[in-house]
């Protein structure tokens, strides 16, 4: 206890009174390594959030449903869409139907699949109506009216990933020749063209089902799938159990199941950050063991003087050690309310653009704790090292060299 | 009483051996005032690092009141130091970062013992080295002399039974040696301290009752003066 007290004693006055710059350019790395330390993870954690948001608002829903086994389609599905939506945590479901297709336009020919959806129930499910870019949303009784993803319209975005493999120049307006895999060819005027910044959606084109059952009348109630989309906070297991328990030879995905690109990305960018991580804890460490190593030979006079007056090396060493503890609380107390009141609201203000939308930082406090932990550690460590061999230096070797 | 016993110290420089202190033997009473003497390389700031436990010698013993201190671990020698011993460097060796109170109430702090407020004996020990109205100045505020003046109230914090002092007015102008060796002096007469003191100048012969002269690590005379 004494130890304790002397050493607390001797890390506050030199702190107190040490040179004001080296604890303030030590603590300005220690903040910088923090804020480093929290920004991948942020960012990397941020626009996986857009990517899975995006995936589930215009591509997947929280669950698709397809015929299981041998099966191509889901029948009887009018029924099971009312009966699906009554389940509790199901906001609405939307059954879909796909066909490949060829559309012309001009002298461009490119092959793509066209799904029939009812526009009110997909609507509910998804929210492509509000990525339009051109024109307007599909009508339930449309019947010669298309709706194009941006990658097939191209709509002279010469920006866009599959620009030279879209038809380039259609607009809203524009008459579109569609010709189905069945053989049936129709003209279309496109309604409208949308953008959701999520290429698998914006290489879709849709007509109403009432259309789609007019090229195919054989897919009168019936689907080749059916999405479902929850409410915030529902199981998604749960409700899986209840849709099978309503009918048998469904095959059922959660979102995540389908989302193999974004969590290959994340997975990347997760072993990016830990390589980033080791380098910035490796800063901090070195930063921490130079300012100590430093010090501690600067002082060695000092604490040769200290432990010839009767104080314990452990008491000296501690001190040391507070100092160390003392950089990294303070570096991390900053470097995280700056990026938590500065960084953040900024970036929010002026977010990183990807190609599926904005990424904006989000902090886990789980992760914080655990950086703070190891920077308090690695820190600790750093300052050990140069301590515990001055402490191994004889007294009067130290005092006079 | 402090007994030192055929104490030798030798250091290697390469394969040179150099005797720094070569069969030393003598007695020192309780309350006794002992000035070690010497020319330069005599041995006799060596000497005193043996007696004050910064040093292990390389053969003999040292024996402070009974005990048999050269064989006790280094931690125990530094609780020895601590609770026993004051120790004057004729550097003044003060910490820069603390005042000359906190300078002087810190061995004390390590001490610990219940019941004394070893801020009060500071300010008292300050007080009694005259330097009671320089207890929040820094080092580098105060004259060699006043640091040197503070370093002894350090040494006596502890209530120590022993300084030891090392050319304690080395690098002090006239004045201020005298009014530190008369602090001394004035502890070892009023306080009963024992002083073992090292110095370079004959006059300093003057404030002991006892006399160690040293020559080529070898004692040479061990005369009581008075």
């Amino acid at each position: 206890m004494k130890s304790l007290k002397v050493a607390v004693f001797l890390a506050l006055k030199s702190i107190i009174r040490g040179n004001i710059g080296i604890i303030v350019l030590t603590v300005f790395m220690l903040v910088l390594v923090t804020m480093n330390l929290l920004f991948v993870p942020a960012l990397i954690r941020g626009a996986t959030e857009s990517m899975n948001t995006i995936l589930i608002q215009t591509y997947s829903g929280d669950i698709i449903i397809e015929p299981a086994g041998d099966d191509t389609v889901i029948n009887h599905v009018d029924d099971l869409l009312d009966s699906i939506e009554s389940i509790d945590g199901v906001v609405a479901a939307s059954a879909r139907n796909d066909i490949n297709a060829y559309f012309e336009f001009e002298d461009k020919r490119i092959g793509r699949v066209v799904t029939g959806i009812d526009p009110v129930r997909d609507g509910e499910v998804f929210e492509i109506s509000r990525s339009l870019i051109e024109g307007s949303y599909l009508d339930s009784r449309d019947r010669g009216e298309i709706l194009l993803g941006i990658q097939i319209a191209g709509a002279d975005q010469e920006d866009i990933e599959l620009y030279s493999s879209s038809l380039r120049h259609v607009h809203a307006g524009d008459k579109v020749v569609v010709t189905y895999s069945t053989g049936f060819e129709k003209q279309y005027t496109v309604k409208g063209i949308f953008d959701t910044g999520f290429i698998q959606t914006d290489s879709q084109a849709f007509v109403t089902q009432l259309e789609f059952n007019s090229v195919m009348p054989n897919m009168n109630n019936k689907a080749t799938s059916i999405r479902v989309k929850l409410e915030d906070g529902a199981d998604p297991e749960r409700v899986i159990q209840r849709i099978a328990s309503l009918r048998d030879g469904l095959d059922f995905q959660t979102w995540e199941q389908t989302a193999g690109l974004v969590q290959s990305m994340t997975e990347s960018f997760t072993l990016i950050n830990q390589i980033l991580n080791v380098v910035n804890y490796l800063v901090a460490g070195i930063t921490v063991f130079i300012v100590t190593y430093v010090d501690v030979i600067n002082r060695r006079r000092q604490i040769g003087i200290q432990r010839a007056i009767g104080i314990k090396s452990q008491s000296i060493a501690i001190s040391y050690l507070i100092r160390a503890v003392f950089y990294a609380i303070v570096g991390l107390i900053i470097g995280i309310l700056v990026f938590k009141y500065v960084i953040i609201p900024v970036e929010a203000r002026h977010p990183f653009e990807f190609p599926f939308g904005p990424a904006y930082l989000l902090t886990q406090p789980s992760y914080t704790a655990r950086m703070a932990f190891i920077l308090l550690v690695v820190s600790l460590a750093a300052a050990f090292i140069p301590v515990w061999r001055v402490m191994r230096i004889k007294i009067l070797d130290a005092i006079w060299g | 009483m402090v007994e030192v016993k055929n104490l030798s110290k030798i250091y290697g420089l390469g394969e040179v051996e150099v005797r720094a202190l070569d069969d030393v033997s003598f007695t020192i009473a309780d309350g006794d005032m002992v000035c070690i003497m010497g020319k330069s390389g005599s041995g006799k700031s060596t000497l005193l690092r043996q007696l004050g436990l910064l040093d292990r010698p390389s053969q003999g013993e040292i024996v402070l009141d009974g005990e048999v201190v050269t064989r006790l671990s280094d931690t125990a020698r530094g609780t020895l130091r601590l609770q026993h011993l004051g120790y004057v460097f004729q550097e003044y060796a003060l910490l820069a970062e603390l005042t000359a109170h906190e300078n002087v109430y810190l061995p004390g702090m390590m001490l610990g013992e219940k019941g004394i407020d070893f801020r009060e004996r500071a300010g008292e020990l300050l007080e009694l080295v005259g330097l009671g109205k320089r207890i929040r100045h820094y080092p580098k505020e105060l004259s060699g002399g006043e640091q040197q003046r503070v370093a002894i109230a350090r040494a006596l914090i502890n209530s120590p039974r022993i300084i030891f002092a090392d050319e304690p007015c080395a690098n002090l102008d006239t004045i201020s040696s005298k009014k530190v060796m008369e602090t001394l002096v004035s502890l070892n007469r009023e306080m009963r301290v024992t002083v073992i003191f090292v110095s370079h100048d004959p006059d300093d012969k003057k404030y002991a009752r006892g006399l160690l002269v040293l020559s080529d690590g070898k004692m040479v005379t061990e005369d009581a003066i008075k």
